[in-house]
């Protein structure tokens, strides 16, 4: 603006002409980036996200060929912890893995064959049901599919 | 140049298009000391352009119901790439077109705009801000977090209050007794489907009326030579929307839209819940209201209130009789400020915490 | 056949009272008849009809076993006199120092127990004699419990019936009808406080207001049937049970070998032994109304020891509560905060296994687990102030699109200027 205020002052005959032309440049360049800052977001918008879904109550916990009997693993849905146990028969169970006692996460013990809490020493068995030590209640329970390899798990079914 | 010569050539040849480009040639705006005003109305549109656009941009991830929606906003938000940017542009937009469409409003009551032979154009705008309420008011609770939880049990509690019908109005509104994800799923399709559709249609009503009519001079005004409308009004306009845009851009930077916590039907109501900020006045003159006015509840008497003064609002072409004929009218214009007093005090009071 | 019989009759006879006859019994499973409770249910008098009334939900009665069962006489006879006949065995109102060995003819007898309940234990009465109120009794004090005490006499209901006084959250109520009672308790050299104290613990909370029946209530340390309170060397055993971890971290601790050396239990010493609080970080020191300065004063090695530990606990408390804050803040602007939510919970974790390492008092291992706490805290940090750097990005972004519009807005003002200018 100042420059080309300069611009005519200066230049009596030409100004007029390169004025204009600033102006028009200017006001070009800048709708075209507000068009562009505009449009951009909105073409990344519609491209589909890294993860394609709203985070919903089931997820992929994990492939059957990685579990094999009288192992656990432990998921996750979004930021809370879940746990897949394969019982020594083979089923696959999938529970909460948060400690009913006081939030600590659960892990699955070869050796006791059952699901155990570091934290105080809790048990749980492989229907996720409190047995021994401080978790007053049993662990909250998840349905389980099986597609193929792919075990999914469904929360509040 | 040739190209869009041949182009217009052969478009003028199939469908006539020379009257048309003449008549926009012709047409001017009128011009005087407050034609300021006259970009209100254009402002209000260019903010529901950008409540569509967003809107649809959103209801590409968006799930109406009470177990997915505020994970799918916060999926919006947080994976979505410019998922944030939709969001706080769809919210912010929304607040901005109402704000707009007030001062549109105002502006044509005190300039006297709506008398006859206006008065649908008045009408129809005036159902287009109610619209807008019911926008703002159904959009309100679709990210299903606590404050419009909260807020919207408040808000359709009201309906209930209406004599006889109350308690069926309540239900049909809420789809049951209560706010659940039946309340969600009714908002939504008001949201996205019904208030849409009405709006649009009554939007080009409105538009139509304007075009055939012209614009309304405010009489008293020292006449200017009218404005031409293209390119002079449409460049005018146009920097409108850009200062509109820059407003958006503005709020959205310093004002953050939030996210919230989910709500919690069984949660006890947390402590300072609100409705909108254009909902306030109302709110709060209702919240002051005395348990029991001579013997009817004082919270109906309010709401009767408002319905009566609302209807008055509405009914302004009918009974300014004066302003009709050319001459002043006192009486409303003392309504008016009344009216722009009471609700600016109010949501201010309320802003500034006086109402405890 | 004949060597059951024998046998049952021995261990019958060893109670002292032998177990009822047949014809006072009926069939296992199908609730007895019988003309006792006809009569007395007619009766005016509250004393005589209210056990008649009571017995039709008694377990023993819906067992098919007649008030007869213990009471002695002819259930079957019309005529009181026939039927309330000392000769046929009836001995009216039971005296309290017969109670156990009635109730034990059948109890303590397996074959005989094994009709109705096959799991049910039979060693109550056995036990029974080793508590402290068989013991008393023994030596001629009524007053003290028996079975009918705590079981109810007429209308008895199994411990799992929620309506038995001696399922488990009611149990404090059962036991504190006598043990809550001061003046009653004085004599014993009890102070009749435990069961107040009990109320304000831990145990209590989960028991009976949050209805977790795992958790113990007076039978569980002490015993049911051989009631008596734990030695000092057992304690440790006792809360142990449940919580090992612990246990085990004191076990390993030198306080082990002194407690016991000073004849100090080991638990109570600091968690009390009824009023067991929900403990707290704040115990731990020498000061005013913190743990350690029963025997520890300031400057010796125990009060550095606790200073370390709780300076370490408090510093990841303080850290925790602050990143957890800065975390949520950031959700609810709007940011994705999953990891930095595990990463919290992670140093949850680390810090309740801190607070077990407590019972080691060695500050070194407390501050092992609070440094792993430390460190999930610290990536939890990181992932919040990346959200923080994000906002601010976009609030830049926005800041930097403004400009550009407002640029816009001159551009095009001095557009329309030179326009109208032409025209």
């Amino acid at each position: 603006m100042k420059v080309a205020l300069k611009l005519g002052g200066t230049m009596a005959s030409e100004s007029k002409v390169t004025r204009k032309g600033f102006i028009n440049w200017l006001l070009g360049t800048s709708l075209g980036a507000t068009v562009v800052a505009a449009l951009y977001p909105v073409f990344r918008y519609v491209l589909p996200p890294e993860v394609a879904e709203a985070p919903t109550n089931r997820v992929l916990a994990g492939k059957l060929s990685e579990l094999p009997p009288n192992t656990g693993k432990i998921f996750r849905f979004g930021a809370k912890p879940g746990i897949l146990v394969r019982t020594p028969g083979g089923e696959v169970r999938a529970f909460s893995a948060i400690c009913t006692h006081l939030n600590c996460t659960v892990q699955y013990r070869a050796d006791f064959q059952h699901i155990w809490c570091a934290c105080h020493n809790g048990h749980y068995d492989l229907q996720g049901k409190n047995i021994q030590g401080p978790p007053p209640r049993p662990l909250e329970t998840f349905k389980v599919d099986i597609v193929g390899d792919d075990i999914y798990v469904t929360r509040g079914a | 140049m040739k190209l869009a010569e041949k182009l217009w050539k052969a478009l003028d040849e199939r469908y006539d298009l020379a009257p048309l480009l003449a008549f926009a040639k012709e047409k001017a705006v009128p011009r005087h000391r407050h034609d300021w005003m006259y970009y209100f109305g254009g402002l209000t549109l260019f903010f529901f352009m950008i409540q569509v656009a967003t809107g649809i941009l959103l209801l590409l991830y968006y799930r109406p119901t009470a177990e997915a929606a505020f994970e799918s906003v916060q999926f919006i938000m947080t994976r979505v790439p410019f998922g944030w940017l939709i969001r706080s542009i769809h919210s912010w937009s929304a607040n901005l077109m109402i704000a707009s469409a007030f001062v549109h409003m105002f502006t044509v009551y005190f300039a006297g705009a709506y008398v006859k032979p206006r008065e649908l154009t008045w009408w129809t705008g005036a159902a287009l801000l109610l619209l807008a309420l019911g926008f703002g008011f159904s959009g309100y609770l679709l990210p299903w977090n606590e404050l419009a939880f909260f807020a919207t049990r408040v808000g359709t509690d009201m309906v209930s209050k209406v004599p006889l019908i109350g308690h069926w109005l309540l239900r049909v509104l809420r789809g049951g007794e209560d706010v659940t994800g039946a309340t969600l799923t009714r908002f939504f399709g008001i949201h996205v489907a019904v208030l849409p559709m009405i709006s649009t249609f009554l939007i080009l009503l409105h538009l139509a009326f304007i075009q055939r009519q012209g614009m309304h001079e405010p009489e008293g005004e020292a006449k200017l030579p009218p404005r031409p409308f293209f390119p002079n009004f449409v460049l005018r306009e146009f920097m409108v929307w850009l200062v509109g845009l820059a407003a958006l851009a503005a709020l959205a930077a310093f004002f953050p839209w939030e996210l919230g916590t989910k709500a919690d039907p069984f949660a006890p109501a947390p402590a300072g819940i609100k409705p909108e900020w254009y909902f306030l006045f109302m709110f709060e003159t209702l919240k002051l209201l005395p348990a029991e006015v001579l013997g009817i509840e004082g919270e109906i008497l309010g709401l009767a209130a408002f319905t009566v003064g609302g209807l008055f609002w509405f009914l302004a072409p009918l009974w300014d009789r004066k302003r009709a004929r050319g001459e002043k009218n006192p009486f409303a214009l003392i309504v008016g400020w009344g009216v722009v007093l009471y609700i600016a005090s109010f949501t201010a009071l309320s802003y500034l915490g006086v109402f405890k | 056949m004949k060597a059951l019989v024998v046998l049952g009759v021995t261990l019958a006879a060893s109670s002292g009272v032998a177990a009822p006859p047949s014809r006072v019994l009926g069939i296992p499973g199908k609730p007895a008849s019988d003309q006792c409770t006809a009569c007395h249910q007619a009766l005016d008098e509250p004393r005589l009809q209210k056990p008649a009334v009571l017995a039709t939900d008694d377990i023993h009665y819906r067992q098919g076993i007649t008030c007869a069962g213990c009471h002695g006489g002819d259930p079957q006879a019309e005529d009181p006199e026939a039927a309330m006949d000392p000769k046929k065995g009836f001995m009216g109102k039971i005296p309290p120092q017969k109670v156990p060995e009635v109730c034990g003819s059948c109890h303590s007898d397996a074959s005989f127990m094994l009709r109705y309940a096959p799991n049910i234990p039979t060693d109550q009465l056995a036990q029974y004699r080793t508590s402290k109120h068989g013991l008393a009794l023994a030596k001629g004090d009524t007053k003290v419990a028996t079975c009918a005490s705590c079981h109810g006499a007429h209308g008895v209901l199994p411990a799992s019936d929620a309506r038995s006084p001696v399922y488990a959250s009611r149990i404090v109520e059962t036991c504190g009808r006598c043990h809550g009672d001061p003046s009653l308790m004085k004599p014993y050299g009890i102070s009749g406080k435990e069961i107040e104290d009990y109320k304000q613990s831990v145990h209590y909370q989960a028991l009976v207001v949050k209805n977790d029946l795992s958790a113990p209530t007076c039978n569980d340390c002490h015993g049911s049937h051989g009631a008596t309170p734990p030695g000092i060397s057992s304690v440790s055993n006792v809360c142990g049970t449940c919580h090992l971890t612990q246990r085990e971290a004191f076990d390993s601790s030198p306080h082990k070998d002194a407690f016991a050396a000073m004849e100090q239990p080991a638990c109570e010493a600091c968690h009390s032994n009824h009023k067991i609080l929900p403990p707290k970080d704040e115990w731990i020191g020498v000061g005013e109304g913190q743990v350690c300065g029963t025997c520890h004063s300031s400057g010796d090695r125990g009060a550095e020891a606790a200073q370390a530990i709780f300076a370490s606990l408090n510093g990841t408390v303080q850290r925790l509560a602050a990143a957890r804050e800065r975390v949520e803040r950031a959700e609810r602007r709007g940011m994705l905060m999953d990891e930095a939510l595990v990463k919290l919970e992670e140093a949850h974790q680390s810090l309740v296994l801190a607070r077990n390492e407590v019972h080691t008092v060695d500050p070194q291992r407390v501050a092992a687990k609070t440094s792993e706490a430390g460190g999930a805290v610290a990536k939890a940090e990181k992932d919040a102030e990346a959200a923080e750097a994000e906002l601010r990005f976009r609030h830049n972004g926005f800041k930097v699109s403004l400009l550009v519009i407002l640029l816009t807005v001159v551009a095009l003002g001095a557009k329309i200027r030179e326009i109208e200018r032409r025209s």
